[in-house]
């Protein structure tokens, strides 16, 4: 014990001392933290802003969408009022090809056959993929048809946009939805980073005491089990530190920004049992993830040599990052339930759902107990390849050799 | 008291054999040389011996105790792969080392300082090992393996990339090691550089022992029968009945004598003759030559 101990010290204090860890305990949070708040004040404050042409035949229908999608609450586009003809839609044409012109796509509006039917919409956009100006023109098409339809019915104009006002819901319980909703991707994002790069700072550690030699020094009073156990101790002890100290900025933060506006209603973006909940799963990740890694560092010789093995530490976090959008919209479906009880998701899918659902208990539990197992057997495996790999230098094992030091008593 | 033991140990690496029924037997206060050109296994042997790994058969013994690793810290071992930490401070990392083996960290480094102020590098002390020279590294190594006074001292390959200055302060210490009654373990396949202070040796050659003893032993079984004379005038006492045959190059001759020949007759006749005698020496065959003929083929040290 006294010598994992002394391992683990030695790991935690010279890691601790870097001035690399100094700049990502800094930076990161303000990164994340601009990136996140950044983004949502883009997303709110952004309208959609095009250039397009409509083609009517002149209805009135084509100048209350101009005004809706000039005025509107959430577009702020330029639109040009065209006549529905083939020359106009020719020129139109010409103009999309050509990049130099504002003008990203036209609508048509072809009158119907039928009076009482609606009109065909068809639109010609410059791109594919354009989903605001889409987004937008359909919200304005219907809140016009709408407008249209009730005018028609007798409706005062008043009545009407007192009716179509967004409405709000207000959250007491749990305070701002929209923040919530950054605060719980925020921290999916930063245990996202602190896995991949704590499981790699393991691995790299490894590597570093395989090139400088210096195992045989130190395996001439210790075990490899020790010495393993010890730097997995270390290492983790820096990860721990450094989101304890992000998690308690977070919460300082909070409360401070919870009592200075009002419109929060009090509540933090972070709350006390979310950062519990993260460093209690960022260790438990920690381990998972670092014993993979010791095993790839151990058969390793360099960082080049790790890279081309890192996929199997970044394949499993790619999958919780691809089932990301999933889980947030509806955190308590099936799905949602299955994956974060997968050991390896855990941590990340987990935590999510504690962050922005509610988990059972049970669920909790068990995806505690399912991470310790694994972490077992894992490490197992491991600290056997680990033991023989650390004394072979040179040539990079292949896999029948790596599962014949398995055996090796 | 036998410091090391071992009896008829063997150890495989998959299809290769490194150590092949191996016995020797370290006593206190020896300095024993574990010979042999590269590969014969003596590293596998060292290993073993500090538990590294171990043996697929056979026992191994230290300190008059069945193998057991607390007695890992009474053994100081500097192995021929040189390691530090790099990017570590000179003092921190002998404090660690020192108290991987059991010491106190004060105590650790109090002696680490003595150390490097005997062994002329006391001004790296508060550097980085990555801005030391590497004749400077590999002092600190040196250090690392004697902090904690252990009873047995294991050197692979201590003089590797050594200047001759520095190796002589090496040999200077562990000389002085020896007398307060330390045994040390030499391991190399330089065997020049250590018959001249090795009380014992094995000689080790595809993993298996092919020569083992005390050195006065090992060379009594080979005669002493190489004389080197400087001389100046008379050559003519070249021609005596103990001469088997010899080369004259002027004033130098070489001389073979016969097996069991006394030398002395022949420098006696030299000075009867009259001829100046500057040097006279009885060549014992070197530990290469002696290998040399056991093994019964040249192999490149």
């Amino acid at each position: 014990m006294h010598n994992i101990w002394l391992i683990a010290r030695r790991e935690y204090r010279e890691r601790i001392k870097t001035r690399a860890f100094l700049i990502a305990t800094l930076l990161i949070p303000v990164l994340l933290g601009g990136l996140g708040f950044g983004s949502g004040f883009l997303a709110q404050r952004t309208k959609a802003s095009a250039h397009i042409a409509i083609l009517s035949d002149g209805s009135v229908l084509a100048q209350d969408l101009k005004h809706e999608l000039e005025q509107g609450k959430d577009s702020n586009m330029r639109v040009d009022l065209e006549s529905l003809d083939d020359a106009t839609v020719a020129r139109l044409n010409a103009q999309l090809k050509d990049s130099k012109q504002g003008l990203v796509g036209y609508l048509r509006v072809v009158p119907p056959a039928d009076p009482q039917s609606r009109p065909r919409f068809i639109y010609r956009g410059r791109s594919a993929s354009d989903i605001g100006t889409d987004t937008a023109l359909k919200q304005a098409i219907k809140s016009v048809l709408m407008r249209e339809k009730l005018t028609g019915r007798g409706m005062g104009l008043k009545d009407i946009d007192a009716m179509l006002a967004p409405v709000e819901i207000e959250n007491p319980e749990t305070g701002d939805t929209t923040a919530a909703f950054f605060g719980a991707y925020i921290m999916f994002i930063l245990m996202y980073m602190v896995i991949m790069l704590y499981s790699m700072n393991t691995a790299r550690s490894i590597i570093e005491e395989k090139s400088s030699r210096i195992f045989e020094v130190l395996l001439s009073t210790i075990t490899p089990e020790e010495l393993l156990a010890g730097k997995i101790l270390g290492v983790g002890a820096v990860g721990v530190t450094q989101t304890s100290i992000w998690m308690s900025a977070a919460g300082l933060l909070g409360v401070y920004f919870a009592g200075s506006l009002s419109g929060s209603g009090g509540h933090s973006i972070v709350t006390v049992p979310q950062m519990l909940f993260f460093v209690l799963y960022f260790i438990f990740a920690f381990l998972l993830y670092s014993s993979i890694a010791a095993g790839l560092g151990a058969t390793t010789n360099s960082e080049q040599e790790l890279q081309q093995l890192n996929m199997f530490l970044v394949l499993p976090l790619f999958c919780c990052m691809m089932s990301l959008l999933t889980v947030i919209k509806s955190p308590d479906s099936t799905f949602a339930k299955v994956m974060s009880l997968v050991p390896f998701f855990s941590p990340l899918l987990m935590n999510l759902r504690i962050s922005i659902g509610t988990p059972q208990p049970w669920e909790i539990a068990l995806s505690f107990a399912l991470m310790s197992v694994s972490i077992v057997a894992i490490l197992w495996v491991s600290s056997r390849i680990y033991r023989v790999g650390i004394l072979m230098y040179g040539k990079k094992p292949n896999l029948p050799e790596i599962l014949r030091w398995l055996k090796y008593s | 008291m036998p410091i090391v033991q071992l009896d008829h140990i063997r150890k495989m690496y998959d299809t290769k054999v490194a150590v092949e029924g191996l016995s020797l037997t370290i006593e206190a206060g020896a300095m024993f040389g574990l010979l042999g050109p590269n590969g014969s296994g003596k590293s596998s042997t060292i290993r073993m011996m500090i538990g590294i790994t171990r043996p697929d058969s056979g026992t191994i013994r230290l300190f008059d105790k069945p193998f057991e690793r607390a007695a890992l810290t009474r053994i100081g071992y500097l192995p021929e792969e040189r390691g530090l930490y790099k990017k570590m401070n000179v003092l921190d990392q002998l404090v660690f080392l020192g108290q991987l083996h059991g010491l106190a960290a004060t105590e650790a480094s109090k002696r680490a300082k003595a150390w490097c102020e005997k062994l002329q590098i006391a001004e790296a002390i508060g550097k980085k090992t990555e801005e030391l020279s590497k004749g400077m590294q590999q002092k600190i190594q040196f250090i690392a393996a004697l902090l904690h006074e252990p009873e047995l001292i294991i050197m692979d390959e201590p003089f590797s990339g050594l200047d001759p200055v520095n190796a002589a302060l090496l040999m200077d210490t562990l000389l002085d090691q020896r007398k307060q009654g330390r045994a040390i373990l030499f391991s190399t396949h330089r065997m020049d550089q250590v018959e001249k202070f090795c009380d014992e040796i094995a000689l080790l050659y595809k993993g298996k022992l092919v020569l083992e003893g005390s050195m006065r032993e090992i060379k009594s079984h080979y005669p002493a029968n190489r004389v080197h004379v400087h001389f100046t005038g008379d050559s003519t006492f070249l021609q005596h009945a103990a001469v088997a045959k010899f080369e004259n190059f002027g004033d130098t001759a070489e001389i073979v004598l016969h097996d069991g020949a006394d030398p002395q007759l022949v420098l006696h006749q030299a000075v009867a003759r009259g001829t100046r005698i500057t040097r006279f020496e009885v060549m014992e065959p070197t530990l290469e030559e002696i290998f040399i003929e056991t093994v019964g083929e040249n192999v490149d040290a």
